[in-house]
């Protein structure tokens, strides 16, 4: 390690190639993926999310909720994903296009939310309890009331204030409503869905291995 | 030609040190101010996660906010003011001249950690860029990347104004290091801030980043300062020193491919965790060849000498449970859960970070020119910080045993899996107190001694004749 200049060059081919490797590689592979038009339907999927739901990404991500919500569901033959209901189907690259930047996350302190907007639509509270959820917290789940305002009830009640009742109700004569962050934010949970099958995304892993035990 | 390592007690006492003797401690300063604040981040994260109402309607402080401010405190904050620190130090006194520019030193430092403040509280108001080990906002970072460049300068100058033609081990990992951090730092800026890959691209990138901050930066620069001062409290020359330059290589060529083995199960192509599986195993040549080489260090003494000891264990069993917990049958269970954690602070707690107080126990009277100013001192600093590793970890890793039982069982639901798991969390939250108050501890007494230097006590310039009463050793 005489050579001075081999010896950077060697330091350099180090980074180089497995950033090259790594990062430029998977970029060839999934940068120019294109969105699935499905010939039936007549429709692009994902669908593109809307200019609200993409704002609240930004809210998702400042407020750092990828720290405890995971954004990636895993095949039904490896752990206990499907079987929790987080979805029916594994994570695909093509679920993620078109966001800003996917919040795939690594701990899995609270629920998996790729598919949260489709898991909400079948509840009855819905945006709602979501809502209720952000503003007063649970045992699990930090209450983020600096989301919600509280203000004064003048004339009609507002159609986005929350149905709050016992300890967290509000005075009198007032009401919460959401700012335009937590509209946000909840809109953007609600347009994660991953309930479309790509032809690369129907699981064919579990079936497989029932007909080889079989055999 | 490499050349062996020198014995021990020669290179004790150098008209070198002197010179560099202010930015060294305001490197070193810095790094132990950030790492009590960073200590008092991870107390707010880790109370936060059994009582999730602890500072919920405090935007300032949400989990995810707390933990990106934990991480980067502890990142650049203490293990970048320290290593920067310890590779100069390195660089200067391997490289047989004082250290110049350094000037651009102190400059640079100042930057480096206004920067960070500044990053802090951009993420404190919203701006983090949710990548992790890389939180801090996008209009800090080309300040960053700046100021690391002026420090640096430094050590690239006494590399390549050294006087010696060989080179030792501890200087390639030094200047490895300071080279590759810039590179690595920018290379994930451009592709994951200023022209964002898309889609899960930017998770993989990401996962490159995170993991060469690890194998390519913050392993070499503890590794520089074991090569460094292991022979000199052991009194030995290195065994099987010439398969050095085999781990080295390993290291650097080898490690930078195990950062996909995190997305297994991911929406990622299947070549990406399964390239970090192999290079996980493959890097066992780099922990084989760490262990040859460093072995010795059983047979040093001192207080330094026991902190890069359990430091280096500590690396050694990370490099193994690395390899064990890549493969798929293992990552199926405990992925997304504390054990990645538990892992991950043994990396940087216990190895990263006792090596470098190791070193900085090591370095600073050298520096300063006076012993350490309370041997008591050192030793409940060494004491509390063993027991606190060994909680935060151990209460970690019960965690996430716990959970990756209970994740993978569907009827489990979740609060009742963070109901059971509350006990090994509040023992974390126990464990991040005793390390406040060990590196507490460390600060005040680095204070002490820097500040009884500028008493100009006499009496210590005759330490300089008994090398060995230098360190103050605790044994």
């Amino acid at each position: 390690m005489k050579n001075g200049p081999l010896f950077f060059l060697g330091l350099l081919a180090a980074v180089a190639i497995s950033w090259a490797g790594i990062v430029l590689g998977s970029h060839a592979q999934l940068g120019e993926l294109p969105p699935y038009f499905d010939q039936a339907e007549g429709q692009i999927y994902p669908r593109r999310p809307g200019g609200i739901a993409s704002r609240g990404q930004l809210v998702y991500a400042d407020l750092g909720c990828a720290a405890c919500h995971t954004q990636q569901v895993r095949r039904p033959d490896f752990g206990s994903d499907k079987a929790r209901g987080w979805g029916d189907r594994q994570s695909v690259a093509r679920d993620y296009i078109h966001q800003w930047r996917p919040q795939l996350g690594a701990s899995r302190v609270g629920p998996d939310l790729a598919n949260v907007g489709a898991r909400l639509a079948k509840t009855e509270t819905g945006a709602a309890g979501l809502h209720q959820l952000l503003y007063q917290g649970s045992s699990t789940h930090p209450s983020y009331s600096f989301l919600y305002e509280e203000e004064a009830l003048v004339g009609e009640r507002s159609a986005a204030a929350l149905n709050l009742s016992g300890a967290n109700a509000p005075v009198p004569g007032y009401q919460i409503v959401p700012t335009e962050r937590a509209q946000t934010l909840v809109a953007y949970l609600l347009s994660l869905k991953t309930t479309y099958d790509f032809p690369e995304s129907v699981p064919v892993a579990a079936p497989t291995k029932t007909e080889e035990t079989k055999k | 030609m490499i050349n062996s390592p020198t014995h021990a007690g020669s290179a004790e006492v150098t008209p070198i040190d002197p010179t560099a003797r202010g930015p060294l401690l305001l490197l070193v300063g810095m790094a132990l101010g950030w790492l009590v604040i960073s200590g008092t981040f991870a107390l707010i994260a880790s109370i936060q996660l059994h009582t999730p109402q602890f500072l919920a309607d405090c935007s300032w402080f949400t989990f995810g906010r707390t933990d990106a401010m934990r991480e980067s405190t502890f990142i650049y904050g203490w293990a970048g003011n320290a290593g920067l620190a310890i590779s100069l130090w390195i660089l200067g006194r391997l490289g047989g001249n004082p250290l110049r520019a350094t000037n651009w030193v102190t400059v640079g430092t100042l930057f480096w950690n206004l920067g960070l403040t500044a990053g802090l509280v951009g993420i404190a108001t919203g701006d983090m860029t949710s990548f992790s080990m890389l939180q801090l906002p996008a209009y800090v970072q080309p300040l960053m990347l700046f100021a690391y460049a002026t420090i640096a300068i430094s050590g690239v100058l006494a590399w390549g104004g050294r006087r010696s033609d060989g080179t030792f081990a501890a200087q390639w990992y030094a200047v490895a290091a300071l080279f590759v951090f810039p590179w690595l730092f920018s290379a994930a800026q451009a592709v994951l801030l200023w022209m964002p890959v898309r889609g899960t691209v930017q998770a993989i990138a990401a996962g490159w980043f995170m993991q060469g901050l690890w194998t390519l930066w913050l392993a070499p620069l503890a590794l520089a300062g074991s090569y460094y001062i292991v022979p000199k409290t052991s009194g030995r020359v290195l065994p099987s020193y010439d398969f050095a330059s085999l781990g080295f290589w390993t290291l650097l060529f080898v490690g930078a491919w195990t950062g996909g083995r995190h997305l297994v199960g991911g929406p990622v192509p299947a070549w990406v965790p399964t390239v970090g599986v192999v290079a996980c195993s493959l890097m066992i040549f780099h922990y084989s060849i760490v262990f040859l080489n460093l072995r010795v260090v059983t047979a040093s003494v001192g207080n330094a000498a026991q902190f890069i000891r359990l430091g280096l264990i500590a690396y050694l069993l990370v490099g193994l449970l690395d390899m064990i917990t890549s493969f798929r049958f293992v990552a199926e269970q405990m992925q997304f859960t504390f054990l990645a954690s538990a892992l991950q602070q043994l990396g940087l707690y216990g190895a990263i970070s006792m090596i470098f107080f190791g070193c900085i126990y090591f370095m600073m009277p050298r520096i300063a020119g006076v012993p350490w100013a309370s041997v008591a001192m050192m030793s409940a600093h060494r004491m509390a910080v063993i027991i606190g590793i060994l909680l935060l970890v151990g209460g970690l890793a019960a965690a996430g045993m716990m959970q990756a039982g209970d994740l993978l069982n569907p009827s489990a639901n979740l609060g009742d899996i963070l109901a059971r798991i509350r006990l090994p969390l509040l023992v974390v939250t126990f464990a991040h107190i005793i390390l406040i108050g060990a590196n507490l501890l460390l600060f005040v007494n680095f204070l002490k001694t820097a500040a009884s230097r500028a008493d100009g006590d006499v009496r210590v310039r005759n330490l300089f004749r008994q090398p060995s009463a230098i360190e103050a050793s605790a044994t």
